[in-house]
């Protein structure tokens, strides 16, 4: 007798599938820039969002289980917003460049997050509260963002440390030459980038068809900026939630503290970036260590750590 | 006094520093990372079995076993909430946009010049009415003969920072109330009986306690997810008139302004005891699991290790099932310290524990363990937190920017010059100003 594949599933290896397309058709575009190739990426990266939010609509429908309450819902719901805020920036600042990275990382969670995928299971009593369909997706939702303004810091300080190891370019010769030697982290010329372009290198003509470090910087804010407050929102309702399920809003839950670095770092990420000399380069350095705890919060606490949040499956 | 003066100036000078503060925050992320990396509030003998002897002597003499209580912990949020204050007074408040004066346009890197053919008045009347209609706040002031204008936005948004700052002094303004007034503490009733919840006139008697497990067939096999707990009791208050409630996971009761959680639960069994025959009692015979007692007369000790809800019939063996079906006991029994047996003796069972010594297991009680709280400064956590949250958003989507604007008219043909500068430098404002200028360009 042969037996029907459950929607939700198929909603997901179709996700799944169009994720990996659109991932190898936009990185081939970053190096390209060949317009087609976006054109083909972008779409299927919008139609594998959809297939995903439509699989978690599907799993709710079938189970009747928020599905977002292990590790394999919300790294469903993680990637799926990746790809979204993604689309968002996109649209708004020309950011396909770096679309091949974000939807590449967010199939490669969606995969591993299928791989914790243990079934449906009833959510125990401290789930069973409405604030599941709030925190939850407030919290994921500022992950997700985070993980995009970490590809953006990522392609910043290959750019900027592929600058500083280029010969100072002698038609574009500044004092210093470099961008290290001025002190400048932030700027809108990459005159060794430019000039090894020019030359016809392959490397610096991709790396300097991307924005400048300066465009690259404000991306990063203000990518932060979305995230930063989705995560202090996700922490007031989760305190909420805990007042509600645990007797008190701050618990000094290993989740709860792991979410606060990671909030302390990214007001720190604020903080330098009040500061001329500050922005750039080592706020980029900053948003990369404030992804590397988001990293640490969402899998180390909940996989390696054991406390009040450690929902795995 | 003038040391005093010297010690202000380095006082204000250093906490008014934003690279201080940013010092003290990377301090409260590591210390507050070590509190999730070391396990917290456990025995000294856990860390030492845990670590090498040396960590383990450190983690206790450092007091990174209780890390967000140490006074180090505490003194860093004190640093910070000192540094704020400071940043506040002296760099945030008095901050401003520059005052209004006349700027050499082409020198500022977000500057525009566009053409058109109305005359310098129209122009500039025209260029006053397009910006005051996109939300701009439209100034004019005349420097030696010559007319500017100047549109600022978002002014009022440079307040973001203050916002933020005031969110979090009156979050711990919060927390602070509870260390001086609230209280919290943990209560294990067993069914049926009360008890009186200290700092409070409150009792609380434990009707009854259920819980619900729901086996679910998952791909690694059986799992007894637990769905319910709850709890019936009967509170008496202030008002000292019994009300029935019903506690569950997620929904508290108030009584009094102190609230009350369902926390977990556990077991406890009711023996009887006799020696050679004759019953002898000890206490009201209920114990709890993980309760221990010694025989009258005896260096023996029984030791309740384990409530097992289901022993697997053919095996005999503790199932996995967390129901109770066929419940047990494991008891330990120990001799002047030293271990001398153990056994899972079942419900209703009686077993010889020795020296003529036997003890019948009657009947398991449910032990509900409640979680009581009195917090009166949750309400003001609840605003400073949203205070916080409204100062991050005003701070990152509003950006104050102003606008410098020169009209120069010449044969019925005017050049309007515009620049732009912001709180937030100008690679910020790039796009929009792109944006505005393409518009009036267009318009013009």
């Amino acid at each position: 007798m042969h037996e029907h594949m459950p929607i939700d599933k198929a909603l997901m290896i179709l996700a799944l599938s169009a994720y990996v397309v659109s991932a190898l058709a936009l990185i081939v575009y970053f190096f390209a820039r060949d317009a087609w190739l976006r054109n083909l990426g972008v779409p299927l990266a919008i139609a594998g969002c959809i297939a995903q939010f439509a699989q978690l609509a599907a799993r709710y429908e079938l189970t009747h289980v928020w599905p977002l309450l292990n590790l394999y819902g919300s790294l469903s719901l993680f990637s799926a917003l990746a790809v979204a805020i993604y689309i968002g920036f996109a649209f708004r600042y020309r950011l396909w460049f770096i679309g091949g990275f974000v939807i590449a990382m967010a199939a490669l969670f969606l995969a591993y997050g299928v791989t914790w995928d243990e079934g449906t299971m009833p959510a125990v009593p401290s789930l069973q509260s409405y604030w599941a369909k709030i925190h939850v997706p407030l919290v994921v939702s500022s992950y997700a963002a985070f993980m995009v303004a970490f590809i953006v810091s990522a392609l910043y300080l290959m750019k900027y440390y592929y600058e500083n190891a280029l010969e100072p370019a002698a038609e574009y010769a500044v004092e210093g030459g470099s961008l290290r030697a001025q002190r400048a982290s932030v700027r809108l010329d990459t005159p060794n980038i430019a000039a090894a372009a020019a030359a016809g290198n392959p490397v610096a003509q991709w790396i300097n068809a991307m924005p400048t470090l300066a465009q690259l910087d404000v991306l990063i804010y203000r990518i932060v900026a979305v995230g930063l407050p989705l995560l202090t929102l996700g922490v007031i309702t989760g305190a909420m939630w805990a007042h509600d399920a645990w007797g008190a809003y701050w618990q000094w839950d290993p989740k709860e503290t792991a979410a606060l670095v990671s909030w302390i770092v990214y007001a720190v990420y604020m903080h330098l970036h009040t500061r001329n000399a500050w922005r750039g380069l080592r706020s980029a350095w900053v948003s990369v260590i404030g992804f590397l705890t988001i990293m640490f919060c969402y899998f180390g606490v909940n996989i390696w750590i054991s406390g009040l949040h450690s929902y795995k499956v | 006094m003038a040391l005093m003066r010297s010690f202000y100036a380095d006082f204000t000078r250093t906490f008014g520093n934003v690279l201080f503060a940013v010092c003290l925050l990377i301090a409260w992320a590591l210390l507050t990372l070590l509190g999730v990396l070391v396990e917290q509030g456990k025995d000294a003998g856990a860390y030492f079995s845990d670590y090498a002897a040396p960590l383990a002597r450190l983690i206790l003499r450092l007091d990174f076993n209780n890390v967000y209580h140490a006074p180090y912990y505490v003194g860093v949020i004190g640093l910070i909430l000192l540094s704020l204050a400071v940043c506040t007074f002296k760099r945030v408040i008095p901050a401003r946009l520059p005052p209004l004066r006349p700027m050499r346009i082409e020198k500022i890197p977000l500057n525009a010049s566009i053409e058109t053919r109305r005359s310098e008045s129209d122009a500039r009347s025209f260029v006053e009415a397009f910006f005051g209609k996109r939300g701009w706040q439209v100034r004019k002031r005349e420097f030696g003969g010559v007319e500017w204008t100047f549109a600022d936005k978002h002014n009022w948004a440079r307040r973001g920072v203050l916002v933020a700052h005031v969110g979090f002094v009156i979050i711990a303004a919060g927390t602070t109330i509870y260390w001086a007034r609230g209280f919290s503490g943990d209560a294990a009733i067993v069914s049926g009986q009360t008890v009186r919840i200290p700092y409070t006139a409150t009792t609380i008697r434990l009707d009854r306690f259920a819980y619900k497990i729901q086996p679910t067939m998952t791909k690694s096999g059986i799992v007894y997810q637990p769905i319910d707990y709850v709890s019936g009791v009967t509170v008496t208050g202030k008002d000292r008139v019994p009300h029935e409630r019903t506690i569950r996971v997620n929904h508290p009761i108030d009584v009094d302004g102190t609230l009350y959680y369902q926390a977990n639960y556990g077991f406890a069994v009711r023996l009887r005891l006799s020696h050679r025959g004759a019953r002898r009692t000890l206490s009201d015979g209920t114990y709890a699991i993980g309760d221990s007692f010694t025989l009258p007369g005896t260096q023996r000790t029984i030791l309740l290790e384990q409530f097992v809800p289901t022993v697997d019939r053919r095996s005999r063996e503790p199932s996995p099932d967390p129901r109770v079906n066929d419940p047990a006991v494991a008891l330990a029994v120990q001799d002047h310290g030293e271990a001398v047996g153990t056994a899972l003796v079942p419900l209703r069972a009686t077993i010889d524990v020795g020296d003529g010594w036997r003890l019948a297991l009657q009947r398991y009680l449910m032990i509900s363990g409640l979680q009581y709280r009195y917090d009166p400064g949750v309400p003001l956590v609840g605003v400073g937190a949203f205070v916080l949250l409204a100062g991050l958003v005003i701070s990152f989507y509003l950006l104050p920017a102003r606008l410098y604007i020169r009209v120069e008219g010449a044969a019925g043909r005017s050049r309007i010059g515009i620049a732009a500068t912001t709180v937030k430098g100008y690679d910020m404002f790039e796009k929009q100003f792109a944006d505005l200028t393409a518009e009036l360009r267009e318009v013009t």
